[in-house]
């Protein structure tokens, strides 16, 4: 009569088997009694204050903004609607309006105050006639010449006898400058 | 003027679990947020509808009321400001949860940045603010669980959530968190494994 004996390595795989098992199920258990006690719902072990989500809903539901873009989408496309080429360019016809309002409102002034076109010199009537006025040249053009000038052109103009300068001076003072203002023989 | 289906049905819905069998309603919805003439009244309808769902997933991610309230305004309210960029082509609650994780996960980042806190050891502070939360309810499991999930990863913690919690089907989770289906059973499994080493370390 023979005996069989059980291969060691079959009882070693029974034996640790059960335990891995048995921690399994273990940890399966607590999660399975927490599920029975009902525990395993989202509000299990938690509270909240009376009413909160109806206050909640409420309070959510008054505070959401308007928004044009899902709540009137028509009137928003029209805002987001492409530019125009009149849109494009007004703000620069804008800016050229105003300078050429600018321009005109000078124009405008110059033409009331007088003071309109500026001629060039040469052929200014204003100062042709100024200028053929002697006294005026005289006065305000030539008035920083000296009496010792005048005497000058004098002697070199023949027509104008030097013994009649002579005399003229004789009778006013002798110094060596004249002094004061000449008035010229006719 | 449109009436809106479901304003009335929703108003009273109190299920504290994301819906399941909405499809329909979903469709709806999303055909009526297109409509400039009921966009603002359905909009409301998607509060009403998902508000305590969006709310407990945001609560059971940072822990306190008023930190997840301020989340969930501003979930809802981002949701509304890019609401022309939901097309319909991914379920509603879907898109919802990606925003409320998203908001959830950037708050996270701000506070890990305030407090000095890593995201990925989160012990300490998660059992400090279990035991400073005073809505807690007194059963021990239930402190328990919290305590175990709050030691988890944020990753894992989240996944873990949505599957216990919301018992969300893989391939959504797939959806709104960007990743395989074989990475979320194995951050499940993971998350399962560390919460028996929790208890096991109490016991």
């Amino acid at each position: 009569m023979t005996t069989s004996i059980k291969p060691k390595r079959n009882r070693r795989v029974k034996t640790i088997q059960p335990i891995f098992y048995q921690m399994a199920r273990q940890s399966e258990n607590i999660l399975q009694t927490a599920r029975r006690q009902g525990l395993a719902t989202p509000s299990a072990g938690l509270k909240v204050p009376d009413g909160y989500f109806d206050a909640f809903c409420r309070t959510m539901s008054d505070s959401l903004p308007f928004r044009q873009e899902i709540e009137d989408p028509e009137a928003a496309d029209k805002e987001l609607q492409p530019k125009t080429f009149w849109a494009k360019i007004r703000p620069y016809v804008y800016m050229a309006a105003m300078f050429a309002g600018v321009w005109c409102m000078l124009q405008m002034f110059a033409s009331l105050t007088g003071a309109g076109k500026l001629q060039p010199i040469d052929d200014n009537p204003i100062m042709a006639s100024a200028l053929s006025d002697d006294n005026f040249v005289m006065d305000y053009i030539y008035d920083d010449i000296t009496s010792w000038d005048v005497l000058d052109e004098m002697l070199e103009d023949e027509n104008i006898d030097a013994g009649t300068i002579m005399d003229g001076l004789s009778e006013n003072e002798t110094t060596t400058e004249p002094q004061g203002d000449y008035i010229l023989p006719q | 003027m449109r009436t809106i289906p479901f304003a009335g049905t929703l108003r009273h819905h109190t299920s504290s679990n994301m819906p399941k069998d909405r499809t329909k309603e979903e469709e709806t919805l999303s055909a009526l947020l297109r409509d400039p003439a009921t966009v603002r009244e359905a909009f409301g309808d998607v509060i009403r509808l998902y508000s305590e769902p969006l709310y407990w997933t945001i609560r059971r991610m940072v822990g306190d009321h008023e930190d997840a309230n301020d989340i969930l305004q501003n979930t809802f309210m981002k949701a509304w400001s890019s609401l022309e960029n939901f097309r319909g082509e991914a379920k509603l609650s879907t898109w919802l949860y990606k925003i409320a994780i998203n908001e959830s996960l950037s708050h996270l980042e701000r506070e890990k940045r305030r407090t000095g806190i890593s995201l990925d050891e989160p012990e300490a502070a998660a059992a400090a603010n279990i035991a400073a939360d005073s809505d807690m309810d007194g059963e021990r499991l239930a402190t328990l669980l919290r305590q175990a999930i709050a030691t988890l990863p944020e990753k894992q913690r989240l996944v873990f959530n949505m599957k216990y919690f919301d018992d969300m089907k893989y391939e959504e989770m797939s959806e709104i968190l960007g990743t395989s289906v074989g990475a979320l059973k194995a951050s499940y499994h993971l998350a399962t494994k560390k919460i028996e080493q929790f208890f096991d370390n109490i016991d």
